[in-house]
Formats: structure tokens, sequence, C-alpha cells
């Protein structure tokens, strides 16, 4: 904006200049004057000429010259570039013409000789008097122009200079502006001066009052500023450190090398590992020589005088200590902890393996003629010792949930049939308290779902237990529902309630604690560890759900378990655990056992159940007996001498022997979870868990000898003689009444065949294959799974014309079909469990 | 007494300067110019008589210009103003130039300078009679320096010349 008014005054100056210049010049040379002279010059002329003519001797030497001023003058005014503008007025063009022509008219005349010029003098004067007013008008005319045309000059000086007033007022304005945006700009560096000194003594304060020790130094590493801080940690005064090298001063001397280096790297513009990269832990040296831990951070910044690093430097050495001892109290608490937990897991094994012979010794003598006290004190030492047993495993899962061993084994299961176990299990103690016990479904029943069995059962029954042990003359209900979270999935949530003593609020807040029992004045009749919440909450965890309570002093109790499931489809076979221990039979079976107290409870166990026992007290002994003979079914211990039971198992499976298909059971009283699995992956068919029940040995027994199948050591799922699924397709198929038709008639086509069969002596071996495959095949059709593996086994001996083995198939079939054909139903089957 | 001052002055410069001093010779024609006053150089009286051919052995300028009286440039010659002025012995500060008609104008003495005005008496090669503006004409050169094409200029351009009085 200046640039441009200053370019408007420069041009406006030039024009003036223009104008003033041609004032200057001025080539009208006073044409006014010329103009009125040139009349004057006239005059004078006609004068001398008039006075000539009344003189006797005129001075005609003065007339001439007269004449010749006048006559320079006209031919002046015709000439002179300055009047050509004039000429061109017609007006004075004209008079011009007429005077000059007077001139030359007159100028034979006055070039005569005297006494001529006297005689031609009354002419001269009459024309000259004829011409005056020509001379007259010639002189006004040019006035008149000389007139309009100084106006017009000045008019237009006039407008150049309003012009040029304007540019410089504009001007004016101009700088006035500049001059408040100079004084603004001014005001503003000013101001910033002003901060930037403040900011400089903030940050010398700032720098001078750090708790780190501030270090700057340049790129050649000679100290620019060591503060207060700094010469506390290093030992240097500030003006001594200042100007020295950083290097020398406060880099230990194995180190040096290495700083240098750096230093190089960085004056070379070369990777930088140390500037910039936040914080690094190095040593650094004092003035006495001392070495001490630094951690540290440098920054790059760049000043006029080049590239300077700020370093903060921070004496770590307490630090280090404390993280030195934080270490060794860490890694004594950890060897602690492990030491623990190792002898909370040998104690419980090595307390578990005697209780387990005092509870199988009591089951032996409960089976001996007892007095009726003595049956009572039996019945009481075995309570006594079950509550014994149930504490130890309640240590050993917390034990292993808090050291993150808890590994979850979901199966296929029942829900309603595990709840109803659970609610008959409580059953007798709610009568013996008065107390009711009921449990139901809200809304659709959701029976079978895939969960661990094991640990529902444990929290269950914990939380039911709980509700009929605390209530008198009242009553305790189990409510079950399924609600559907859009987030989550399907949940299983259970409501335990009962009517019982119920909790303050501050017991309410604790219950979940472990070691936490309830009323002391109930501790007397109910007992326990104070662990059952405990590990009911860590199984709720670990399951991913939750549990809650609500309660009112004297009212009664609400826990409420939220559980994620996963719900399934009901399985084709569905085999009743207690049916098949009615079709259990007797078997030949091997028992490994290296504990001999043990292998009696067990031994005896089985005699009593009409069973065959071998022994065997270790796992060699056991893969001898098996390779020369077959055994229906080996209970295998898992810790033993010689050869463990995992080695044993394996070897028993790898081998050729008479026994490598036998199902072989783990007994242990070790049940954790992946301990579980690496035993079914070592060819285990399942696993029963010391301390040996009859129920559980004689379930063990029913489920192997009578399947001859491999389960996933799931007691709640069973492999079944008849696949349903079949018979479902039938009956959809067929219709009922049809299905019923045609099992009748495999019914007595069976037992046509089985009769056939034992008759063999009279067949060949081809007959006896061709109809063994034929009711094979209406076997497979009708889902008889079992007796069409029976019939195979019956047909590949035949066919191999192995009669010992073909004689030993037939045999087992009346036993397939008896426990085969009550299941072989045209109506549709319910749940044998359902309540 | 300014009078005394005056012949003082003179003889100072006609015994400092005897170059100056020189006789100037009757004039033997016409007088066309006569020079008074302030001069160290005389031959008629107290004054300095010049007919043309005294003029025309002074050292002669020519240049040619253009003027604002006549139509395009013409060739003027004549004794530079300044010539005239050393010749004379001129002291005063301004030469009073007048005209046959009376017409009188001052030129200062500065004027006189080398390349400046000079006393023309001839025009394109001629002698200038009265009608043109003669016998004698100072002439500015005009064209070389527009410092010469100023309205002072112009007045001082005196022409139909026949007296120069220095003046202090």
């Amino acid at each position: 904006m200046g640039a441009i008014g200053l370019a408007g005054i420069v041009l406006l100056s030039s024009n003036v200049t223009r104008d003033l210049k041609l004032l200057n010049s001025a080539s009208s040379d006073n044409v006014q004057w010329t103009l009125s002279q040139a009349e004057v010059e006239f005059l004078e002329f006609q004068m001398h000429l008039s006075e000539s003519t009344t003189e006797p001797v005129p001075d005609l030497k003065v007339l001439r010259r007269e004449f010749d001023i006048f006559y320079s003058r006209i031919n002046t005014l015709g000439q002179a570039s300055i009047y050509a503008s004039l000429r061109d007025l017609p007006e004075f063009s004209r008079n011009l013409r007429i005077v000059q022509t007077f001139l030359d008219r007159s100028i034979s005349a006055i070039d005569a000789s005297d006494p001529d010029l006297i005689l031609a003098l009354p002419d001269l004067l009459e024309r000259t008097n004829a011409v005056r007013p020509n001379v007259r008008k010639l002189a006004n005319s040019g006035l008149n122009y000389f007139a309009l045309d100084s106006d017009q000059r000045r008019s237009s000086i006039s407008v150049t200079l309003t012009q040029l007033a304007a540019g410089v007022t504009f001007l004016m304005l101009v700088l006035v502006f500049l001059a408040a945006y100079l004084g603004r700009l001014n005001a503003q560096n000013v101001k910033r001066r002003a901060e930037a000194i403040e900011a400089g003594a903030r940050m010398n304060i700032v720098t001078d009052t750090a708790l780190d020790a501030v270090i700057v130094s340049d790129a050649q590493g000679r100290i620019l500023v060591f503060n207060a801080a700094a010469e506390q940690m290093f030992g240097h005064k500030s003006e001594d450190a200042i100007g020295s090298d950083l290097g020398q001063l406060i880099v230990p001397d194995h180190h040096l090398a290495a700083h240098e280096a750096g230093m190089q790297r960085v004056r070379t513009g070369g990777p930088r590992n140390v500037v910039g990269k936040g914080r690094i832990k190095l040593e650094a040296k004092r003035a006495n020589g001392d070495i001490f831990p630094v951690e540290f951070a440098i920054q790059a910044a760049s000043t006029d005088e080049g590239e300077i690093f700020i370093a903060f430097l921070r004496d770590i050495s307490q630090r280090v200590l404390s993280e030195r001892e934080l270490v060794v109290a860490r890694d004594r608490a950890l060897a602690g902890e492990k030491a623990k937990t190792d002898f909370l897991a040998t104690m419980s094994h090595e307390i578990r393996t005697p209780l387990n012979g005092l509870l199988g010794n009591l089951t032996l003598l409960r089976d001996t003629r007892l007095s009726a006290k003595q049956a009572r004190y039996i019945k009481n030492m075995d309570t006594s010792g079950k509550l014994l047993m149930s504490h130890i495993s309640d240590v050993l899962d917390i034990t292993k949930y808090d050291a993150g061993k808890l590994r979850l084994r979901p199966v296929v299961m029942n829900f309603s049939d595990l709840l109803q176990d659970i609610i008959d299990n409580q059953s007798g103690a709610a009568l013996a308290n008065d107390t009711t016990l009921e449990w139901g479904w809200t809304g659709d029943r959701t029976d079978w779902i895939r969960a661990d069995r094991d640990r529902i059962q444990h929290i269950l029954m914990n939380v039911i237990g709980n509700a009929v042990k605390f209530t008198r003359n009242g009553r305790v209900l189990v409510n079950t529902e399924v609600a559907n979270d859009p987030a989550v999935g399907p949940i299983l949530q259970i409501t335990v309630s009962d009517t019982g003593i119920g909790m303050d609020a501050n017991l309410q807040a604790q219950i979940f604690d472990d070691f936490m029992t309830g009323d002391s004045s109930y501790d007397r009749d109910v007992g326990g560890t104070g662990l059952g919440l405990g590990i009911a909450q860590r199984f709720v965890k670990a399951l991913g759900g939750t549990i809650t309570v609500e309660s009112e002093k004297g009212k009664g109790s609400t826990f409420a378990i939220h559980l994620p499931i996963e719900p399934v489809a009901p399985p084709t076979a569905v085999q009743d655990q207690r049916a098949t221990q009615a079709n259990a039979r007797p078997s030949d079976i091997l028992l490994v056992e290296d504990n001999e107290i043990n292998r009696v409870v067990a031994r005896e166990m089985l005699l009593s159940a009409g069973h065959k026992v071998t022994e065997a007290h270790n796992g060699q002994i056991a893969v001898d007996l098996a390779q020369g003979h077959r055994f229906d079914l080996i209970l295998m211990d898992i810790s033993m001498p010689v050869l463990d039971g995992r080695g044993a198992t394996r070897a028993i499976r790898t081998g050729t022997g008479a026994s490598a298909s036998t199902p072989i059971v783990a007994l242990t009283a070790n049940a954790m979870a992946d301990e579980q699995e690496a035993f079914l992956s070592d060819g285990m068919n399942d696993i029963l868990t010391k301390p040996l029940s009859r129920e559980g040995l004689m379930r063990v027994i029913a489920n192997q000898v009578v399947s001859g199948k491999q389960t996933s050591g799931a007691a709640g799922e069973g492999a079944g003689a008849v696949a349903f699924a079949y018979l479902d397709d039938l009956r959809d198929t067929l219709g009922v009444d049809a299905l019923a038709k045609l099992l009748a008639r495999y019914a007595t086509e069976v037992a046509d065949t089985i009769a056939y069969l034992q008759d063999h002596a009279h067949h060949t071996t081809e007959e006896i294959a061709q109809r063994a495959h034929r009711i094979a095949g209406s076997s497979a059709a009708l889902g008889a799974v079992d007796l069409r593996a029976a019939l195979i086994a019956v047909e590949t001996a035949a066919k191999a014309d192995d009669t010992a083995k073909m004689v030993q198939a037939i045999d087992q079939l009346p036993a397939v079909w008896s426990a085969t054909r009550p299941q072989m139903s045209a109506e549709r089957r319910g749940s044998t469990r359902e309540s | 007494m300014l009078r005394h001052l005056t012949h003082a002055t003179a003889a100072l410069a006609l015994s400092a300067l005897p170059l100056f001093a020189q006789d100037l010779a009757a004039p033997e024609g016409d007088v066309i110019l006569t020079v008074s006053g302030q001069i160290a150089t005389t031959n008629v009286d107290n004054t300095a008589q010049f007919d043309l051919d005294m003029l025309e052995e002074l050292d002669a300028t020519t240049f040619e210009t253009s003027t604002i009286w006549s139509e395009g440039t013409h060739t003027f010659q004549g004794v530079s103003l300044k010539v005239l002025a050393d010749r004379l012995g001129i002291t005063g500060e301004t030469l009073r130039a007048t005209a046959i008609n009376d017409y009188a104008v001052d030129i200062p003495l500065t004027d006189a300078v080398e390349g400046g005005p000079i006393v023309a008496y001839k025009m394109d090669d001629a002698t200038m009679s009265v009608r043109d503006k003669g016998p004698l004409w100072i002439v500015y050169p005009y064209d070389s320096d527009a410092a010469y094409r100023s309205e002072v200029i112009y007045s001082r351009s005196i022409w139909q010349l026949d007296r120069i009085e220095a003046l202090d």
C-alpha cells in the first residue's frame, strides 16, 4: 500500500515537475510583451513618419531604423515557432498577412534614396495610418489567445496540484497507518523481548531449583550449564564445570570410549542412539571418583551458536538398591509360595492314601456281622472320614485354583438329572431338619448342556447343602431358569432360597471369604472348614459366572448363581447307569495297586460283587499278566514303583498282548484336570477317583465291561447298546404300529439266529458267517449297534475258520441281546430321570 | 569615493593583468557595439567601441541551434560573451545589454562561460540586418542545455544589440 502511494506521489510529482518546467522554459517569452512591443514599435514608426512629413529636413536614418525594428518584430511573429499556434488563429494570421503586405510594399520606398523617400513620405504615412487598426487587432487577438492559454495552463496545473494534494493526503494516511502498524509491531517486539527475558530468567530458576541434575553442553562436549542439583550430585562446582569437557568430568573411564564415539557420531550427523531416545540408565562418575547409577534423558536443541544438548540426570543409586532388594524379596516370596503349594499337594496326597485305607476297611467292616451299636459307630466313623476327605479336597481345590491350575472338563450332561441327584442326596438331611426341599424349572427346561459337571455339582452341593444345614422347620426352594443374554448367550440362573437363620450384613459381606464359618451357635451342629463357599465362588468364577447372596437375619437367605451355558442336543444314545449296573455280569478283572490296604479293599469290593480278581502290585507285573491273559477290565493305580500306571497303560496298549484292547480305568487320588487328560491320552478309558466307593466301582465296571467301549471318562455320558436315532427315523417314517411289527419280527429273527448259531456244530462256518452277516445288517438298520458288533465278531471269526473265537463270540450273544432287547421299543422313550 | 575606488580597482587590474591591458584599436568602420562601465580595456573615451571587423578578429564561436523566434535550426557565429568579458577585463557582476530600440536586459556575468552565450554577428554565414534582428544578437546554445530553455534566458537573448554596460 505504501509502495502504491509512493508510486502515485512519484507520478504526480513528475507531472508537477513537468508543469513547473513548462512554466520555467516559458516558451512564450513574455509573448504579450512582444505583441504590445510590436504595436509600440509601429506607433513609434508612425509618429516619426508623421513628424517627417511636416519637418523640412526629416531624420530619415531614424525613420529607417524604426521601420527595420518594426519589420524585424513582424518577421519574428511570422516565423518564430512559439507563435505557430498563434498563427493558427484566423484573426491573427489575417491581420499578420495585411501588416506583412504593408511592410513588403513599403520596403522599396524605405530603401530608396533620401529624396525619393521624402517624396514618398505622404503616401507611406497614408498607408501606415490605414494599416494601424490591423496592427492593433494583431496585438489584441494574440493577447486574447494567451489569456485563454494561460488560463488553461493554470487550470491544468491546478488539477495536477489537486491530484498531488490528494496523493499526498493518501500517502500521509498510508504513512499514518504504517506508523501505527510499526508502532504495534514494535510494541509486540518489546513485549516478546520482555517475555523472552522473563522466560529466560524463569528457565534459570527452574534449572537451578530442579531436583534433577541439568547439564547443557555444545556439540564439542563443552559444558554450558551445570545446575545446583548437578553440583550436588557430581561434587563439582558450577564455575569449574562450565567450559570443561563433559566426558572427562562425569563419564566413568570404562564408558569414555563409547561416549567419545557417540559424540563423534552426533557431530558427523550419524545415527543418534541416546539423544531424544527417552530415559536411559547408565553409570556416572562423581568428583571423588565414585561410580554410581544414573537415569538420564538427553534432548537436542538448535541455537544460534549451533546445536546444544540438554541432559537431565537422576541419581538412582537408592532405587537400584531398592529394586535389587525387592527382587530378592520377591524371589524369596515366590520360593515360599511354591514350597507351600508343594507342601499342600504332598500332604494332601499323603493324607488321602491312608484315609482311603481307613474308609475302605470301614466299608468292608460294615459288610461283616455287626451289632446295631457297632453299625452306628461305623457309620459315624464313615461320616467323619468322608468329611475329612472332603476338607482335604477343599484345601487342594483352593490351592489349585489359586495356583491357576484349575482346568475345566466340560462334558455333555443332563442338568436336571444332576440337580435331582443333589436334591435326593440332601433330602435326608432336610427331612431330619423338618424342612421341605423342592426344585423346579421356571420357563422352558434346558436339560442337556455341555459344562463341567463335577464343578457344578460341587457348587450346588455346597450352596444347597448350606441352605439345608441352616434351615430348621422351613423350606428350601431351588429354582432354575435359562435366560438369554444377547451379549453372552444363554445364562443358567439357579436360585437357592431358604427360610433359615439368615445372615446379618456383616456376615454377608464375608460369606465368600475363606475359612468363614457361620453362626457359632450352629457350628457345633454343622461344622465345616469354612472353605465351602470360598471354593464354590472360585468354581463359579472359573466357569465364567457369578454368585451373589441376599439375606436377612432370621428370615432366610437367597443365593443366586448365574452360569453361562452351552445347550446341546440330547445325545442319540442314552444309557441308564443304574440299568447297566444291573446288567453287569461277573467279569475277569486285573487290579493293579501298590498300596496293600487299598488293594485289599478294592479286591474285597470286587469279589463281593461276584467278579474274578487278579492282583498286581506294580505296573510291570500288570503288563506281564495282561500279555498272556485277556481280562475284561484293568483297574490301574497311577503312582507305583517299578512302572507307574501311565507307563503300564501305554505298554499294554502298544503291545499285542491278549489284553491290548481291554478297558483300563485309572485309580487316582490326584484329580487334577490336566493329569486326567493325560491319562486318557495314554489310552485309559475312564478315571476313578480314590477313595474308592462301591457305587463308583460298580458303575465303572458296568460301563466298561458291558459296553466295552471307550468313553470320554465323563460319568454322565454313556455309550448305549442301542443308537436310538435309527429307531427314531423309522418311527417317523413308518409310524409306531408298523415299527412295533417290525421290531417283533426282528426279535423273533434274532432269537432264531442265536439258537441257530448256538447249534454251530451242525452248520458250516460259511453258513454261520452268512447268517450272522444278515442279522448284523438288520441290527444296523434298527440301531442295535452292540448286537451288530457281536454278530460281526462271529462273522469275522467264522470266515477266518477260527472256531474257538467264533464259539466265544457266539457265547457273548445272549448277554448282548438281553441288554439290547428291552431298549428296542416302538414307543418314544421318555427320560427315566425327569421329574 | 566610489569613483576613486573604481579607478583604483581599474589600475590594480591593469597592473595585475597586463595580458588584458592590451590596447584596443580604434574602430574604423561603423561602430556596432559600445561596451562601457567596469571594463579595464577601452579605446574611445571610457568605452570600448567595436566595428564588425574588430569583433571578427576576436576568437569566434560557432554553434548550431534552434530558437523559439525562428523556424528550424540555424548556425550562429559570434564572440563568446566570456571571450569578450576576458578581452575587456570586465570586473562588474552584471552586464546591462541594450538594443537599438532601447530594450534593455541585465545579464549576470556568471552567464559568461565557455559553451555559453555568444554575441552573434552572423547567422547562417551571413551578417544580420536590423530587419533580421541584427546587427548583433546574444544567442544562447538553447539546444545544448535545457537550462538555456527558460523564460529568463529567452529574455536575456536580446537582439538588435548595440550597447553593453558592465555594472557592479
